[in-house]
């Protein structure tokens, strides 16, 4: 095997890396933003009693459940400008294809921590004289907040990884600047070696809060 | 209810001394336990909740580890403690049955391959000769019709019956109950009840853990009140469920005859 | 704005093709996945460090990087680490094989966990052997209760074999778009591409809803 490791060069070519970073969390971190109001709106439309909400919330939640990122990508890229006739840098339209994937799946993990809020509470803010609206802001958000948290982040930490097929749209964030590093130092073991622990660097610490709040939760309930 | 007394023949069928237990520094479960049992007898272990008593019948029947002590079955070794290990007698140990308070029905098998997995696969037993004797003691408890449906069709009372006909099919010479009717709605209680106050026909050697003050009192010969992981109480039933020596025994006693009206 | 479905009629032939491929890929990838995962989780529930430590390291290592990245490692750097290349279609089932192995290792394992210890302690009060326990009570719920998750682990398989096309494989995702590219209307093609996913994996999910809905029934869980 006459490939001599440098590791090396990927530290010298470190700048471009670290800002395609910064640019992957950024998206990340606003996408899921997004997605944790969005998905709870999305989540009260599933369960509202109306159809008229219920049916384009479910077809919302479907149609991004059961297609590939990719193509909904793609569509966001290729086809949003000409359809909305409108303008968005790369980034914006990274952020709200990110954002609303991500919704449609944490709109299914609220349905659950919504339906999973105990009724006593819900019947105490009626008690109390609370208007619907304040007592799912003031009691149903909060709790089912709680309750969701674990998969909220699961969620989170696939969001930072599926933000990684940007690339193919380029999106000058961390894959994308991988690809071209490897490309242009001829080093693609070292190059995606690296990215992939970064990419691991920052989802494994978010797992394993997860596994936290599991194990503590599964305590509690013991 | 004969006298416990005179059940006292011959030798102790389970001896258990000197048994320690913690889950940890400081959470001692059992603190030093000692009593025999003898043939022939139905002991009803009563006491509040994290007492021990659960885990003292788990213990027994060697699910747990001892940290000190030892028990002895029919004179030999059965569970013993010896440099932080505990050594337990697997032939012993499946001489021993137990129900626990869930089910634990084997939910993906029917109530006969419920009843007949262990007679052939620990046995070796023939499929047909176990069938035959499932249906004889399904029958003999009214639950002959029930023999191809699956637990999740049966109710909570037919489940525990059923769970005591797979242990009875392992010909167990000693009995254990935990809590077996804790978990079920009130009016299924009676029927498990029925199904243990019938094997006490075959003499067979029972130590029940129970909630229910009127059903210890029916079947126990011998009743021992377990709390803060100790022996405090032990004695024919008429003398521990109604007029108990120690004051914590006559506390709970009280209290549990308030609870249920 | 005039959209104009026929033009992708006419590319029907080849997007079949590509069609065929996915599905290929995602039949293939899932059995061999599933047969690594079952190892793994085996490998991880099993008392010695050896060898549920690297194991667990496999699928943690899987699950927090992106897929994409481990595609581009099997075509560009798998290569050069064994010394010969594989063919496109073999990188593709490597990468997503190896993928799959981590997620369904993970499901197995809960499906392992999920069996309570009361029925661990109801095989030891019958005098059950640990291997006729594990044989006769263990496993068969275990796999049980993971056939939904596995069906639900295919779907998300089906739709993560679009981005072979980023390396380079024909398959749906790659030749839907070239055609995009080549006849310049995007919104038809992908819509229909899009379309055709759905309408595979869409039915598909309520399979495993009534699979599971039914074996909740039956296991009464």
């Amino acid at each position: 095997m006459g490939y001599a490791y440098d590791f090396d060069a990927i530290l010298r070519n470190f700048g471009p890396l670290l800002n395609g970073l910064e640019l992957s969390l950024e998206i990340a971190i606003a996408a899921n933003a997004i997605a944790i109001a969005l998905g709870f709106l999305i989540a009260l439309m599933l369960l509202s009693r109306s159809w008229l909400l219920r049916l384009p919330a479910t077809a919302f939640v479907e149609f991004f459940r059961c297609t590939p990122f990719l193509v909904q990508i793609f569509w966001f890229f290729y086809c949003v400008p000409l359809l909305f006739n409108v303008f968005l840098s790369s980034r914006a339209l990274g952020i709200l294809a990110l954002g609303l994937i991500l919704s449609s799946f944490n709109a299914e993990a609220f349905r659950g921590a919504v339906q999973a809020v105990p009724r006593e509470q819900i019947d105490a803010g009626v008690a109390l004289g609370l208007s619907p609206w304040r007592r799912v802001v003031h009691i149903i958000f909060p709790a089912a907040l709680r309750l969701a948290i674990p998969v909220l982040l699961t969620n989170g930490i696939l969001a930072f990884q599926t933000s990684s097929l940007l690339s193919l749209v380029a999106v000058e964030e961390l894959m994308f600047n991988a690809k071209m590093l490897s490309s242009k130092i001829y080093r693609p073991i070292e190059t995606f070696t690296v990215v992939a622990l970064i990419y691991f660097a920052i989802s494994l610490p978010i797992s394993q809060l997860v596994n936290w709040f599991e194990r503590r939760r599964a305590a509690a309930e013991g | 209810m004969t006298d416990s007394q005179s059940q006292r023949a011959g030798d102790p069928l389970l001896r258990i001394e000197s048994l320690r237990k913690s889950y940890g520094a400081g959470h001692p479960v059992l603190q030093g336990v000692d009593f025999e049992t003898y043939a022939g007898e139905r002991i009803v272990v009563i006491g509040p909740s994290g007492g021990g008593k659960s885990t003292l019948l788990r213990v027994i029947m060697g699910l747990e580890d001892i940290d000190e002590g030892l028990i002895t079955f029919k004179g030999r070794n059965y569970v013993s403690a010896a440099g932080g290990r505990t050594r337990i007698d697997a032939g012993i140990r499946r001489s021993i049955g137990m129900v626990f308070q869930h089910y634990t029905l084997f939910p993906h098998l029917n109530v006969m391959r419920n009843l007949v997995l262990a007679p052939c696969k620990v046995n070796h037993e023939t499929r047909a000769s176990a069938t035959k004797r499932g249906l004889a003691l399904l029958e003999r408890f009214g639950l002959a019709e029930k023999a191809g449906a699956y637990p999740s069709q049966l109710s909570g009372g037919q489940k525990q019956r059923v769970a005591i006909v797979r242990a009875l099919m392992m010909d167990p010479t000693l009995m254990l109950f935990d809590e077996v009717t804790s978990a079920l709605d009130p009016e299924l209680v009676a029927e498990v009840e029925q199904v243990i106050l019938q094997l006490t026909g075959q003499d067979l050697p029972m130590v029940i853990v129970t909630h229910d003050i009127w059903f210890a009192k029916r079947i126990a010969s011998r009743v021992l009140f377990c709390d803060g992981g100790r022996i405090v109480e032990d004695g024919p039933p008429e003398q521990v469920l109604s007029n108990p020596k120690t004051e914590r025994a006559r506390d709970f006693v009280t209290r549990v005859y308030h609870a249920n009206g | 704005m005039d959209l104009d479905f026929h033009v992708v009629w006419t590319f029907s032939g080849a997007l079949a093709q590509g069609l065929r491929l996915s599905v290929t890929l995602t039949v293939v990838c899932m059995a061999l996945g599933s047969l690594l995962g079952a190892l793994l989780a085996l490998a991880r529930t099993s008392g010695s460090l050896w060898l549920s430590l690297p194991a667990t390291a496999y699928v943690e290592l899987l699950r927090g990087t992106p897929v994409l990245i481990q595609l581009f490692w099997v075509f560009f750097c798998l290569p050069l680490v064994i010394g010969f290349e594989p063919s496109n279609f073999a990188s593709g089932v490597i990468a997503l094989s190896l993928s799959m192995g981590a997620i369904t290792a993970e499901t197995f394992r809960a499906a392992l966990r999920s069996i309570s210890r009361d029925q661990k302690d109801a095989c030891a009060a019958l005098g059950l052997s640990r291997w006729a326990r594990t044989r006769y009570v263990v496993l068969p719920q275990a796999l049980l209760r993971a056939t939904p998750v596995l069906l639900s682990n295919t779907i998300t398989l089906f739709k993560e074999s679009a981005l072979v096309s980023a390396v380079g494989l024909a398959d749906l995702m790659f030749i839907g778009g070239n055609i995009s590219n080549s006849v310049g209307r995007p919104i038809e093609v992908l819509t229909s591409v899009a379309a055709i996913y759905f309408v595979i994996a869409f039915p598909l999910t309520r399979v495993v809803t009534r699979v599971e809905k039914g074996m909740l029934r039956k296991l009464a869980l």
